[in-house]
């Protein structure tokens, strides 16, 4: 029996490495996938470039404004000096906020009245708008904590030093600096394996299927079983080297840390390795042609990244989203890796993503084999 | 060859859906028989081919190949059978050595015997000296040839060869077939399905399949013999469908029909062709070459037994 | 040609199925799917002290709309192990001492510790948090200022008025969906052309054009306007979904969506073809090529991620993914209101890529017939 599967493996080999393009599939998307969600994609919020337009010119408006020009998150594009100007921007250009302080700014305040900071956002990147806005309200609350109570100072000293003052400790876990690429890149490690390994399984099978291959193999004592064992170990052979070769590259290039087990992350691999395996079995168990594993691959790959909570977190999708994601083994596949790499959790923790793709697994396995038989009819 | 039937198929039957294509086939081989399905496309032959190897399951009746029931011990029948697909299905991106090696290793072939063999292989195919080429660099000759080295590498008793010789050069075809009786004298079973004629005649036994059914089965010789009911002409005359139109109505005329740039026809026996046709044709404006009796070929046979002409026989004989 | 073309397609109900509901599928999974805002964000609240002020700081986050208090523990451990285990991605521990120090000396602090995994969220949910206590210690500083006859001093000297421009509510899915309608058409467009030509090729129709006097360029042409067709009506679809059913607002040009629209299919489906017509022996190959580096790279387009945030080398590169002027486009006719005179440098960019690549493609064909 094992002579058969490794007959099978070594032949998959050897076609692979005959094949002019096969250096091209396999390692050209891993790198491109980490260039993009390492450098491109970022949800950080920095140098965002803003407009300002003092009415006022008066040293508590120059004082506010001077806090924005300080702070990385901001950076001063333009200082304006008209409404006009500021119709011409918003919207038009890439400046995405612009502070406006009216006259008679300084003079509510010096009375001890609420004094206004107008702040108008393009929304049409609200994603950064939103970011930003919490980040100017920040600096908006500084300032104003400062100008009370400096102003209490001067009005009543003795009771200046007790006034109730609540701040608020941000401390971020996992991820202190909030960088992006911390996000992402554990991340890559599943959604490039996931399309790999589902599309050469599912179009390796099919091209067999094709040529007629497929059938000579069948006559042969061979058994449905070590069949696909035998098309499928090669794959779980490549998917392994890419979570390697990613992991490698994620540690080593863009530093993220990784702070849990190792052997745990070896677990979910296996087990995320095994359901996507199943899933590019069940692929080619419907699909007749090479263009119809295509569509239906697309049909299946595509739903699975947008929605496995690989960039768009799956609490914030409808509840009959957040349903579907169930069946996603990526999803599973993406806590186990950010848990491992951020996190630093083990199994006590994991164990009901790990015990959810056993079960996709079988559930999967079961189908493709029923119908892998049927399909042979 | 011996008495003992190496391939018993009774009564076999298979429906996709509310198709019937394969419809309460019989026939018996005997070991070391080289026994041919011969037919149209789509006739079944390949269906009831591929329902002995085990890659389809009968909807009802059954077979047994080497006393090995094809529908319960499926296992033990593919241990002993070779099979040839019509595609030949082989890896075009592997050397032929590559393939063989492959293939022997899934029939459990191990070690110097599988050295033995991939070296007989390729000897036999012709190969000797260009094992490295890749199998999609082969010729069609040489592809068949490995092909039909792939299949029995271990040494089966019987072996199933569906279409073998499918766009083949003629003198490929004849080396591949004296390989098969070569195997036959040492005792395979030979099983063909082929639309080739000429093939046909190098096979012991033919059944003859039509729309699922065994329209005859026989000898070749027999199968001639048998399957015209008179006697055969071959008549040259022109216009040839006016002529054919007309014959049909001459009398003591049973059947006709078109052959290349001629017409057969079927008499009973007994009649005067040479004297009466002629007349008979000229009296519908149709001029005639020669007539001359001919010994009929397995098409006229099974052109008789269908009424259908969708044979092709071999245009270089 | 082209009327070939739509009878072959109209006989292939397959195919024509998959054209017009792919899109549509497509819209509905990246509307719903793709949104970056953060709601109900599950909470813990580790309450140290129990008192009466301290319920009133819980109060507070119960009654934010971006927050959801899942649990209130009275154990730091239990706050651990929930953060770990994704139970909740933001914990508040109110210490110990919070209203005896807010008597006493007048200064404490909360403490909120983030899930900082998915830095985005993180943040969003930092700036929430920092205004529900800012607005809970405005209040506390208010009674204290009533207190001491002061209550005519302000607490919040500064107040910040936001005035949104083109997308009021500041919901992720106005500014991600039309985006996503590019993203689609760049999807629809590579499915289209491999497609039809790998079609052509295996039935070696093809084959028989060329020996008619028919020249490479009217045949290119007449293959692909028929998409291209399909494709126009697949943007109009997507857009129409778009505004009926996400409710995305539609304030610009018909004329520039329909222009725009038309730019991008021509670079589409001509790359697509040239994909093909380069490895019409190795469809797989070709194929899977187009799944796996379409999607990644759709992200450099500024669909979801905004290129001003990328790093400078990259930026630079985007201005070659012609994604990116389509998406930017998109964008400026939805929700600012864009017409064709405002969209000038996108379009003639695209103008630009449309030459350059049919150029492109029919040298390609014209190899390809040799």
């Amino acid at each position: 029996m094992f002579d058969r599967i490794w007959c099978m493996i070594v032949k998959e080999f050897l076609q692979l490495r005959r094949d002019k393009y096969a250096r091209f599939r396999l390692l050209v998307p891993p790198i491109i996938q980490m260039l993009v969600y390492g450098y491109a994609a970022t949800f950080e919020v920095n140098r965002v470039q803003i407009a300002v337009i003092d009415f006022d010119h008066s040293q508590e408006s120059r004082d506010l404004l001077s806090r924005f020009a300080f702070t990385g998150r901001f950076e001063v594009a333009k200082v304006l000096s008209n409404e006009q100007e500021l119709k011409s921007l918003i919207g038009r250009s890439s400046i995405p906020m612009a502070l406006k302080i009216e006259p008679g700014f300084a003079e509510l305040l010096r009375k001890g009245q609420t004094a206004h900071l107008q702040v108008i956002v393009d929304g049409t990147n609200s994603n950064t708008a939103l970011i930003a806005v919490g980040y100017v309200n920040q600096i908006a609350n500084q300032f104003s904590q400062d100008y009370a109570r400096d102003r209490l100072n001067q009005l009543a000293p003795a009771i200046a030093a007790t006034v109730p003052q609540i701040s608020l400790e941000q401390r971020p876990w996992y991820n202190p600096d909030l960088n992006s690429q911390w996000f992402f890149v554990p991340g890559v490690i599943g959604s490039i394996t996931l399309m790999m390994v589902v599309t050469l399984t599912a179009f390796a099978i099919v091209r067999e299927r094709e040529i007629g291959t497929l059938e000579q193999i069948m006559v042969t004592p061979i058994r449905p079983f070590e069949l696909i064992l035998g098309k499928t170990i090669p794959f779980f052979v490549v998917g392994l080297a890419d979570v390697l070769l990613v992991a490698v590259v994620g540690t080593l290039w863009f530093q993220v840390p990784f702070r849990g087990n190792p052997l745990v992350l070896l677990l979910g691999v296996v087990l995320f390795l095994l359901s996507t395996l199943n899933v590019g079995l069940l692929i080619s168990t419907l699909s007749s042609t090479q263009q119809q594993a295509f569509v239906l691959g697309f049909f299946f790959l595509n739903p699975a990244f947008t929605l496995s909570g690989f960039a768009f977190p799956i609490t914030s999708m409808p509840k009959a989203m957040q349903m579907i994601t169930y069946a996603d083994p990526l999803r599973y596949f993406l806590v186990i890796l950010r848990g491992t790499f951020l996190k630093g959790v083990g199994l006590d923790v994991l164990w009901p993503q790990m015990l959810a793709l056993a079960l996709l697994t079988s559930v999967l396995l079961l189908i493709s084999v029923a119908r892998f038989r049927k399909s042979i009819d | 060859m011996s008495d003992v039937p190496s391939i018993v198929v009774d009564k076999l039957v298979k429906r996709f859906g509310t198709f019937i294509a394969v419809n309460q086939v019989s026939f018996q081989i005997r070991a070391g028989e080289i026994f041919g399905l011969l037919g149209p496309n789509g006739s079944g032959k390949s269906t009831i081919i591929r329902m002995l190897c085990g890659l389809l399951s009968p909807s009802s009746g059954s077979a047994t190949v080497v006393e090995f029931d094809v529908a319960r011990q499926a296992e033990e029948v593919r241990r002993h059978i070779g099979y040839m697909s019509q595609k030949f299905s082989l890896y075009n991106d592997l050397t032929a050595i590559e393939n063989l090696q492959f293939f022997g290793g899934l029939y459990g072939v191990k070690g110097r015997a599988l050295d033995e063999r991939i070296a007989w292989a390729i000897k036999m195919s012709g190969l000797s000296g260009s094992e490295q080429l890749l199998t999609g660099e082969l010729s069609g000759g040489w592809k068949q040839r490995l092909a039909l080295g792939c299949a029995v590498l271990h040494r089966p008793q019987v072996l199933f060869l569906d279409e073998p010789t499918a766009g083949v050069d003629p003198l490929s075809r004849r080396q591949f077939w004296e390989l098969i009786h070569q195997m036959s004298r040492e005792g395979v079973t030979i099983l063909v399905t082929t639309h080739y004629m000429d093939e046909a005649e190098y096979c012991n036994r033919l059944a003859l399949i039509n729309q699922g059914l065994v329209v005859e089965m026989g000898t070749p010789t027999e199968i001639k013999q048998t399957a015209i009911r008179g006697d055969l002409l071959l008549i040259e005359c022109s216009p040839l469908g006016g002529g054919l139109a007309a014959i049909k109505q001459a009398p003591g005329v049973l059947e006709a029909s078109v052959f290349g740039a001629a017409l057969h026809v079927v008499i009973s026996p007994g009649r005067q062709p040479v004297t009466e046709l002629p007349a008979f044709l000229a009296a519908h404006d149709v001029r005639v070459g020669r007539i001359e009796p001919i010994s009929p070929s397995l098409e006229d046979a099974f052109v008789s037994l269908t009424g259908s002409r969708a044979l092709s026989s071999e245009p270089s004989r | 040609m082209s009327r070939k073309e739509f009878t072959q397609i109209r006989r292939d109900p397959h195919s024509l199925i998959i054209l017009l509901f792919l899109p549509l599928i497509q819209i509905l999974l990246l509307g719903y799917g793709a949104r970056l805002d953060a709601n109900h964000i599950p909470v813990y609240v580790l309450d140290q002290e129990g008192s009466q002020d301290s319920q009133a700081l819980l109060k507070a986050f119960q009654a934010s709309p971006y927050f959801d208090v899942i649990k209130v523990v009275n154990d730091y451990h239990a706050l651990v192990r929930a953060i770990d285990a994704d139970q909740c991605k933001l914990g508040i521990v109110i210490p110990w001492n919070f209203s005896e120090r807010l008597d006493d000396a007048g200064r404490t602090s909360v403490q909120a510790i983030v899930d900082g995994t998915d830095d985005n969220s993180a943040q969003l949910a930092e700036g929430y948090a920092q205004a529900v206590v800012a607005t809970y210690a405005s209040n506390v500083q208010l009674d204290w200022f009533a207190r001491y006859g002061l209550s005519q001093q302000a607490t919040s000297p500064l107040s910040v008025d936001y005035r949104t421009w083109f997308n009021e509510d500041l919901e992720s899915k106005n500014f991600i969906i039309p985006g996503t309608v590019a993203l689609v058409m760049a999807l629809m467009g590579a499915l289209l052309s491999s497609l039809t030509i790998a079609r052509e090729w295996e039935r070696g129709t093809m084959e028989q054009l060329i020996a008619t006097p028919v020249t490479a360029l009217e045949i290119m042409v007449g293959k692909l306007v028929p998409y291209l067709g399909i494709g126009l009506v697949d943007a109009a679809l997507c857009a129409v979904f778009a505004v009926g059913w996400f409710g995305v607002p539609f304030r610009g040009g018909l004329g520039a969506f329909f222009l725009t629209t038309i730019l991008f299919l021509i670079v589409i489906l001509g790359i697509g073809y040239m994909i093909s017509v380069a490895t019409k022996s190795q469809l797989g190959a070709s194929q899977y090529a187009l799944l796996v580096t379409l999607l990644p790279t759709s992200m450099l387009s500024g669909f979801a991620f905004p290129i001003d945030q990328m790093p400078a080398p990259i930026r630079a590169i985007t201005y070659l993914v012609y994604s990116r002027y389509y998406v930017s486009a998109l964008k400026r006719i939805f929700l600012s209101g864009a017409g064709i005179n405002d969209l000038v440098p996108e379009i003639v960019a695209m103008t630009i890529y449309a030459l350059v690549i049919g150029s492109f493609a029919t040298r390609a064909f014209h190899k390809s017939l040799q």
